[in-house]
């Protein structure tokens, strides 16, 4: 653990909350296994003694700045999460000036179980390239110096090489694991819809059977609601009790985004996903 | 009287049983170990912690028919789903076995559920002792133990070269092979997990409905339905009818209260808004609701919500901060 960086984090949140700048600090506590870390949401400069911050703080904090719309809170982020907010921003889901994000430099997260962690890198930060939060206002740590391996898709060109038959039973046997608990869009910062089409009865568009068919159209819908505004932080497939391979899915889709229209979420509040956008000349003539 | 079998008189036997039953055992998958009918003993894994699912799924499936209906010649029929098959439910631990026991209090009762009660008749439990715990286990604190026969038909415990053999109930008793010898050696004791306060904390459970601890706890919840799935007593569900071309079919699958839509009603009224009432919910309903209505506590102590909760939120913590905001209040 990084004494002096969880030293700045506690020194930052205690004077936000005394100066009254903000309601509340979200970040990290040690989780109740004394090994891996929790969410943990601070409101007076006394429970600021509890923040932590090393390799098992996986979660993205930033979903939770959509249970905290108008008020102002301050948030630990790393720099993948950053990618989160420039995604909120751009969406209008929070407003930039009630969030005070508490940047990280990250030196990348761990594989961890309950009452585990390992040694082994998290496969989205072996590939990651930023070296600090695309966004923040306070950088506690400074930027750190990283040995990123280049992003090349390995993981999803190895599937895209199989047969059609060969990818689907794949992925049936994938979502026949499924129990639809739906903790993949709970913990995902780009699901926020006020009602899940997967809960909307009216119109129906997926029923509720726990079974390979019906996981099938929810994960699929699931995963194109966010083509195009997935950011990678792949908590998805961290939380999933029963291990499908969500990464895939995710990543496939955004490989092929970057390819269509070189664009990548989250990397500028500025820049809407492709999908909100229309370019006229992007128009099709008639009969083409 | 306890028997002892080899291991390989075990294999001979579940071996036996397949040849008349459906055997459902603990199975090593990709990713996780779960209780699903077997067709050969070598899928069977002795050797886990605990499974990722509990049992449960095998009385209550994730999803099920309950009925179909046919309309034919302007005559509507109503067609029962059927359990045909006896069963033996191999390998299960004492805390799964109780969970069994507490899901008959509320599926049991009079009227009962038909689906579930036939599962559970034609179903005998063969029970396995752990002989390890994990720090996140705490059975003996909810009433049952790594060693504990009372919900099983048969107990085996693990000891060298084979087990020592329990015949719990007459069920039990005839299922058993013929021949297996008395066991006069020692059982071994059973391994020790550890302890939760959970009596003092029934009693004070009313007095802390409005607490703001819940809304503390509510904060970190990402209301997955993670917890209720992996639970081997949670036994809520959602029904619906499925219609298609004259063909209907009612259907129904797990569902919980964390679930956004679980508590809301005709007319859009929610009672549970908020993070921390839903799950305020899940903590009642174990550990005031349930033992009110059926003189039990609703958890077994098996650490399986423990151990996959995404953003930690363990019983075991929450029960020991109930102690102390109680014990906070009392004081001021």
């Amino acid at each position: 653990m990084d004494t002096e960086l969880i030293q700045q984090i506690r020194d930052k949140a205690r004077s936000l909350l005394e100066e009254g700048t903000v309601e509340g600090v979200i970040g990290y506590e040690r989780a109740s296994d004394g090994v891996t870390a929790r969410p943990f949401f601070a409101y007076k400069p006394s429970a600021t003694e509890r923040l932590i911050f090393d390799e098992t703080c996986a979660h993205n904090l930033v979903k939770y700045l959509l249970d905290r719309r108008g008020k102002k809170m301050a948030v630990v982020v790393k720099p993948c999460d950053s990618r989160a907010i420039n995604l909120l921003l751009n969406e209008g889901q929070i407003e930039r000036d009630k969030v005070f994000i508490i940047g990280v430099g990250c030196p990348g997260m761990v594989e961890t179980s309950w009452n585990h962690k390992s040694e082994t890198l998290q496969a989205k930060c072996r590939s990651c390239q930023l070296s600090k939060p695309l966004v923040y206002d306070f950088l506690a740590g400074g930027e750190l110096e990283r040995q990123a391996e280049e992003e090349t898709y390995s993981d999803v060109v190895e599937a895209e090489a199989e047969s059609l038959a060969t990818r689907r039973e794949f992925w049936l046997e994938q979502f026949g694991r499924c129990i639809r608990c739906y903790a993949c869009r709970q913990v995902c910062p780009g699901c926020y819809c006020p009602v899940c089409f997967a809960e909307r009865l009216e119109p129906l568009w997926v029923g509720i059977r726990i079974a390979p068919e019906e996981n099938e159209l929810w994960q699929t819908i699931r995963s194109f609601h966010l083509a195009g505004r997935c950011i990678g932080c792949n908590e998805c497939e961290r939380v999933c009790p029963v291990g499908i391979p969500l990464s895939l899915l995710n990543r496939k889709l955004e490989k092929d985004v970057k390819e269509l229209f070189a664009f990548q979420a989250g990397l500028d509040a500025d820049e809407p996903p492709p999908f909100a956008t229309f370019k006229k000349e992007e128009k099709l003539e008639l009969g083409e | 009287m306890n028997l002892f079998a080899s291991k390989n008189d075990l294999i001979r036997w579940l071996d036996s049983l397949l040849q008349e039953r459906i055997v459902i055992a603990p199975v090593r998958g990709q990713a996780q170990i779960v209780f699903q009918p077997i067709s050969k003993v070598e899928e069977i894994a002795f050797d886990f912690d605990n499974t990722t699912l509990s049992p449960k799924g095998w009385f209550l499936p994730p999803t099920e028919t309950l009925f179909s209906v046919q309309r034919d010649d302007g005559q509507v029929e109503l067609v029962p789903t059927l359990v045909e098959q006896d069963a033996v439910l191999f390998g299960l631990h004492p805390c799964d076995a109780k969970g069994i026991a507490l899901m008959d209090k509320p599926l049991l009762q009079e009227p009962g559920d038909a689906l579930y009660r036939e599962r559970r008749t034609r179903t005998a439990l063969v029970g396995l002792a752990c002989r390890q715990v994990q720090p996140e286990c705490f059975c003996t604190s909810m009433g049952s133990a790594p060693d504990d026969p009372s919900n099983v038909d048969i107990l085996l415990t693990e000891v060298e070269d084979g087990y020592v053999v329990q015949a719990v109930t007459e069920k039990g008793k005839a299922l058993l092979p013929q021949g297996l010898v008395e066991y006069k050696g020692k059982v071994p004791s059973p391994p020790k997990p550890q302890a939760v306060p959970i009596k003092e904390v029934i009693s004070v459970m009313r007095e802390l409905f409005n607490d703001p601890y819940w809304e503390q706890l509510g904060d970190r919840c990402l209301h997955c339905n993670i917890c209720a799935y992996v639970c081997p007593t949670c036994y809520c569900f959602d029904m619906r009818d499925y219609t298609d071309k004259g063909k209907v079919e009612r259907v129904r699958s797990w569902e919980s209260c964390q679930s956004r839509g679980f508590s809301l009603t005709a007319g859009g009224y929610d009672p549970r808004t908020t993070k921390g009432e839903r799950l305020r919910q899940r903590f009642y309903h174990k550990l005031l609701y349930f033992p009110e209505q059926f003189q039990d506590v609703a958890c077994v102590g098996c650490g399986r919500c423990v151990r996959a909760c995404p953003v930690n939120i363990d019983i075991r913590e929450v029960i020991s901060d109930l102690q102390q905001v109680m014990e906070a209040k009392s004081g001021s």
